[in-house]
């Protein structure tokens, strides 16, 4: 398997937040429609749906161009994308006029390097593994 | 317009497509996939178990953290 290495990149890249979207809908929509929660996070589902897999396809395309130049290794890129992302999906709340409920707002100090640690995790053990396993050595 | 009855049919697609030969591979391919997976199957270290520890003890504090990983994920 030596052709195509950045599709094969993408495809690796958007494996773990397409199978997490199952779960998230599933939390949302219970959270929405069960519990009655009150904000209107219907508007806010196009980040985890659309531009977060992407995302991750195209960060994990960049890791392997920056790969063949002494680079950081798979987890940190991760865990840059971490800041990234939070940036991106801040930046499209204030876009929507979406406002995050207060919990959030209080938990942010904390959530933030949750991310970041779990992206880091996330893209050491379990990107890295489908990129072993579509012969991109991560 | 000439009707093929189901032998005829079948005779102009075996015809059509030709048996695949010489296509197999020389060895087993399956023991190679396995240590491939084998090798590959994560390994954590001392230092992931202290970060998996921070985030566990982040989360203590502060569950609001919690949907706000699974949203970025």
């Amino acid at each position: 398997m030596k052709s195509y290495p950045y599709l094969r990149a993408y495809m690796a890249g958007i494996t773990i937040p397409t199978v997490m979207l199952i779960f998230l809908i599933t939390l949302f929509t219970i959270a929405r429609y069960t519990y009655n929660l009150s904000n209107p996070i219907e508007r806010m589902i196009v980040f985890p749906m659309a531009i977060v897999p992407n995302l991750w396809g195209l960060w994990n395309m960049l890791f392997l161009r920056l790969r063949s130049s002494r680079y950081l290794p798979i987890g940190f890129h991760g865990a840059i994308l971490a800041a990234v992302q939070t940036t991106i999906a801040l930046g499209l709340f204030k876009l929507i006029d979406f406002e995050m409920p207060e919990f959030a707002w209080r938990a942010w100090p904390f959530a933030f390097p949750v991310i970041a640690i779990g992206f880091y995790l996330v893209w050491k053990h379990v990107v890295s593994f489908f990129n072993t396993l579509l012969g991109i050595d991560g | 317009m000439k009707h093929l009855n189901d032998e005829q049919f079948g005779k102009f697609i075996k015809d059509a497509f030709p048996p695949v030969t010489g296509d197999e591979p020389s060895r087993d391919l399956w023991p190679r996939m396995l240590r491939k997976l084998d090798d590959s199957r994560p390994r954590f270290s001392w230092f992931d178990w202290v970060l998996v520890s921070l985030m566990a003890l982040l989360c203590l504090i502060a569950p609001g953290a919690i949907p706000g990983l699974l949203y970025n994920l």
